[in-house]
């Protein structure tokens, strides 16, 4: 099945199971005493922050500590929005009347905490999604200690530390169940949608992820909104369920239980966090038991131990941390678990029905237009060392301008410069005209620019199919649409074969096409290349140079190459341009190039002229 | 102009108290790329120790406080942190969680899981005269005690060979291992001075408050993170800016806050640096980081 993200059977797998394990899980609730179906019930409510946290953990491959804020907020709007007004006004004398009042019904006040953790989370995550992938985690981590220093300190409205009595205990195993079922029905959906996909794309590499257009402030925060509404819902049926609310509820032991939950279970998928959410709570209340004093094995006896539980859980997070770091599922769905072992049987047949969606797939510009990738007089110097100086460089539509110096001459630089990677000292590039320096990477991508890197930065978790398809949804196309433009291109590139296997474990010469897939599935108008060609072999080079001569004419776009290997470019440029010292040495056809004495001194050398003969 | 200046000391005495919890945590980060949350708990254990040991001459329980950090922080290396000494930033971060849990709980358990006064010496409560101003004498001993570490520290980076060595090991690890230094050394000592930075810390905090309690280290850890992300990653000076910005900033807020606020002044003092961190993703000191790989 190359003909879509996940087939369909693995898809209904992937949603069938963890919707099962929670079904039995609330008759297994509903069937025990009273005492048994109430923790069942806390532990389903816990499962849908954990779902929340899935979003935007498991997505996003960055850790938040602060989601527990989310659930605070959700637990505190539900409770004060349905606490008889008799009581409000006990608890929180300054809460303005309208709320006190209010005694909503108990799903009405859920759906309103999801809103307002929701739009909090929005709030909130807006600044914290500017600061980088290092510091989220700790920004977050102070965000859940600000919170709850607000909530627990604001005792007119919040109770204050003593907390919140006196809520409707509405939520049982029944409906903590429905509930949990939708959070993972939503988990799923995000997970398979073109933003889900594009917040992957940032997990497995975020400078690959830039350069086909993702947006990445924007992708953590569309994931971190969804997950604070989640945990908001978590927090409000909680409260529901135990009736009582303290700030000290949602806060260190609470993150560390869930982050625990999820991390056991495996924080790539849905499915682990379901199972991870199941095996510890099970474990924590087996625990409990002891921390209250009981008997185990006849004679022997254990005393009353608060903490025992809370040691359990640090010492099974830190042995699944050192043995198994991907979790139980190894951070895959259910459907996907059950693929691989049928794939080790039988190879997945490619279809050749994918092909229509082929060649002219991709979002295609009006082709023939009067303008250019041009650079004009572009200079860069790192602390002092002049990398790039005064170039200049054009790359007209359809044409293929190859780019050759010796180690150091600045190539790669210039294409970090031309693709917003880097911004020049002085200089300007200009793209169809219009002045695009200072550009981001991810804009530069939508406007018709993409690129390759020397280092390939495959999107290692993601399949080939999957990684060439958020090429296309990051610069805007839907998902249904992504799949098609995707399958073409891998077609075009040989590639059918192997889409549905991880990028990661493919063969070098696959992952450099996989690179050029994804780049040419965000539909650019020019193509950078930075030495596709290197740490190949010789038969994979040339099926490289055979594959790219066709670049140019099937997909429309201009290829700027940069290549060592002087035949590649011979066999596929009309002009090239040779830098040395980061400055221009000579521009021309091949034959110019080849025959410039500073060429043939420069870099050349005697190497090239045996070279030539072979 | 009195109260400002007390207030100004006051502010220091804080931020030198930061600037030690800041450089425990940055010293560790700069050897193995380890936030490390458990930080806290060797803030929190070698509290305990005082609390223990308070029986015994208070010189005897601070070297016993000193001891509990320095040995809590190389054991939890050796059996926690080096199986994940490769992996990825979350998952060492995720580690630290857990080992601060576990030490958490397992003084839950075994002491209580409420907060216990301990006795602290009466010298420490007095303060001393300095021309017109009333200096706390534990002020006074916080910032001795920031200058000495600090001097000390600065000698032991830069003038003897194992302080090369972990300056080598910060700035190219591999390279650094290649080159003959030998990493599970330099990691252990980097651990053991951020162990006994810690206790330093932890014993100033209950020489300041009079108790103990098994999360008394979760604040100072997330002192300790911002005032390393707001002096920028890894730098031993960032974090001693950092440390004081944020000192400077609490009990600048203590003082000149309108007593509504008060209660939130944590809130405000936790939120504000995260203002710095959008203007400044690098952080105050911190140079940009350029696109390495690519």
């Amino acid at each position: 099945m190359s003909g879509g993200l996940r087939s369909p059977a693995s898809a209904a797998i992937s949603l069938a199971v963890p919707l099962v394990l929670v079904a039995l899980t609330a008759a297994v609730g509903a069937s025990g005493t009273p005492a048994f179906e109430e923790t069942v019930t806390l532990i389903l409510c816990n499962l849908v922050v954990v779902l929340g946290l899935q979003v935007f953990i498991g997505n996003s491959g960055v850790y938040s500590f602060g989601q527990l804020g989310f659930a605070a907020s959700g637990g505190y709007v539900a409770a004060l929005l349905s606490i008889p007004a008799a009581f409000a006004a006990l608890q929180t004398p300054e809460l303005p009347k309208l709320i006190a009042d209010a005694q909503l019904s108990s799903l009405l006040s859920i759906l309103i905490a999801a809103v307002a953790s929701a739009m909090l989370a929005a709030a909130v995550g807006w600044p914290l999604m500017r600061t980088s992938t290092l510091a989220i985690p700790i920004s977050t981590f102070a965000f859940l200690i600000v919170a709850y220093n607000v909530f627990a300190n604001w005792d007119p409205v919040t109770g204050g530390s003593s907390g919140l009595v006196s809520i409707p205990r509405t939520t049982d195993v029944a409906s903590a169940g429905i509930w949990a079922a939708l959070a993972v029905v939503v988990t799923l959906v995000f997970k398979g949608s073109a933003s889900g996909y594009r917040l992957q794309a940032t997990r497995e590499d975020e400078v690959a992820a830039r350069s086909i257009g993702i947006g990445l402030m924007r992708e953590r925060l569309i994931a971190f909104t969804i997950s604070g509404m989640l945990c908001g819902i978590g927090g409000a049926l909680e409260v529901h369920q135990s009736g009582v609310l303290s700030p000290d509820t949602f806060y260190f032991a609470a993150s560390v239980t869930t982050i625990t939950m999820l991390v056991v279970g495996g924080a790539g998928s849905v499915f682990g966090a379901v199972v991870g959410t199941l095996a510890v709570a099970t474990v924590n209340e087996l625990l409990r038991n002891f921390e209250e004093g009981a008997h185990v094995l006849g004679p022997v006896s254990i005393g009353e131990t608060p903490g025992l539980a809370a040691i359990g859980l640090g010492l099974i997070l830190l042995a699944t941390m050192v043995a198994l770091p991907q979790g139980l599922t190894g951070g895959r769905e259910a459907g996907e678990i059950a693929s691989s072992r049928r794939r080790l049987r039988s190879r997945a047949p490619s279809t050749p029905s994918a092909a229509k969606a082929a060649n002219g797939a991709g979002p295609r510009p009006a082709r023939g237009s009067a303008g250019s990738l041009r650079a004009e007089g572009i200079s860069l110097a790192f602390s002092g060392l002049n990398v790039l100086r005064e170039i200049e460089l054009e790359l007209s539509p359809g044409e293929a301008l190859g780019l050759i110096g010796p180690n150091g001459a600045g190539k790669t630089t210039l294409v970090n410069v031309l693709s917003g990677f880097q911004a020049p000292d002085s200089g300007s590039v200009l793209l169809d005209g219009v002045d695009v320096t200072g550009w981001s990477p991810a804009r530069l991508a939508r406007a018709g620019l993409g690129r390759t890197f020397q280092a390939g930065l495959p999107f290692a978790g993601l399949t080939g199919m999957e990684s060439v398809a958020v090429g296309a949804m990051g610069v805007g196309v839907g998902r249904r649409r992504a799949v098609e433009v995707a399958a073409g291109v891998l077609r075009r590139l040989g590639l059918s074969e192997q889409a549905q296997s991880p990028a990661g474990l493919q063969p070098p010469g696959s992952q450099r096409l996989l690179g050029i897939a994804r780049a040419l599935a965000t539909g650019p108008r020019y193509l950078l290349l930075d030495e596709p060609a290197a740490g190949l072999n010789d038969e994979e080079r040339r099926e490289l140079v055979a594959i790219l001569s066709g670049v140019v004419e099937d997909f429309g776009c201009a290829i700027l190459l940069i290549e060592h290997d002087m035949n590649v470019v011979m066999d596929l440029c009309s002009r090239a341009q040779v830098l040395d010292g980061g400055g221009t040495v000579v521009v021309g056809s091949p034959e110019e190039v080849q025959a410039h004495p500073a060429v043939v001194e420069a870099y050349l050398g005697t190497s090239y002229a045996a070279g030539a003969h072979a | 102009m009195t109260d400002l200046a007390q207030s100004l000391i006051d502010a220091l005495a804080l931020g030198g108290l930061y600037a030690l919890i800041a450089i425990g945590v940055t010293l560790v980060y700069t050897v193995m790329g380890m936030m490390n949350f458990a930080q806290g708990e060797f803030i929190m254990l070698p509290a305990y120790a005082l609390y223990v040991l308070a029986g015994l001459p208070f010189a005897v329980a601070v070297g016993g406080a000193l001891a509990t950090g320095i040995g809590i922080a190389v054991l939890a290396e050796r059996v926690a942190f080096r199986p994940v000494r490769n992996a990825d930033l979350s998952a060492q971060l995720v580690t630290s969680l857990a080992v601060a849990t576990v030490l958490q709980n397992v003084v839950s358990a075994t002491v209580d899981a409420r907060a216990q006064s301990v006795a602290t010496p009466r010298v420490l409560s007095e303060s001393s005269q300095i021309g017109a101003l009333s200096v706390p004498n534990l002020e006074i001993l916080t910032l001795v005690l920031t200058a000495v570490v600090l001097g000390a520290l600065g000698w032991l980076l830069y003038r003897t060979r194992t302080g090369l060595e972990m300056r080598a090991a910060a700035e190219n690890f591999e390279m650094a291992r290649l080159l003959g230094v030998r990493a599970n050394r330099v990691i252990a000592i980097a651990f053991a001075i951020s162990g006994a930075l810690a206790a330093i810390a932890g014993v100033l905090i209950v020489m300041q408050t009079g108790q103990v309690s098994p999360t008394m280290g979760l604040t100072p850890v997330l002192v300790g993170f911002i005032a390393v992300v707001i002096g920028g990653f890894g730098r031993i000076f960032g974090a001693v800016v950092g440390g004081l910005v944020l000192g400077a900033l609490s009990s600048l807020l203590g003082a000149y806050l309108p007593d509504g606020l008060v209660p939130f002044r944590d809130a405000i003092v936790f939120s504000l640096p995260v203002a710095i961190l959008i203007v400044r993703p690098q952080g105050l000191l911190g140079a940009a980081t350029g696109e390495a790989r690519i």
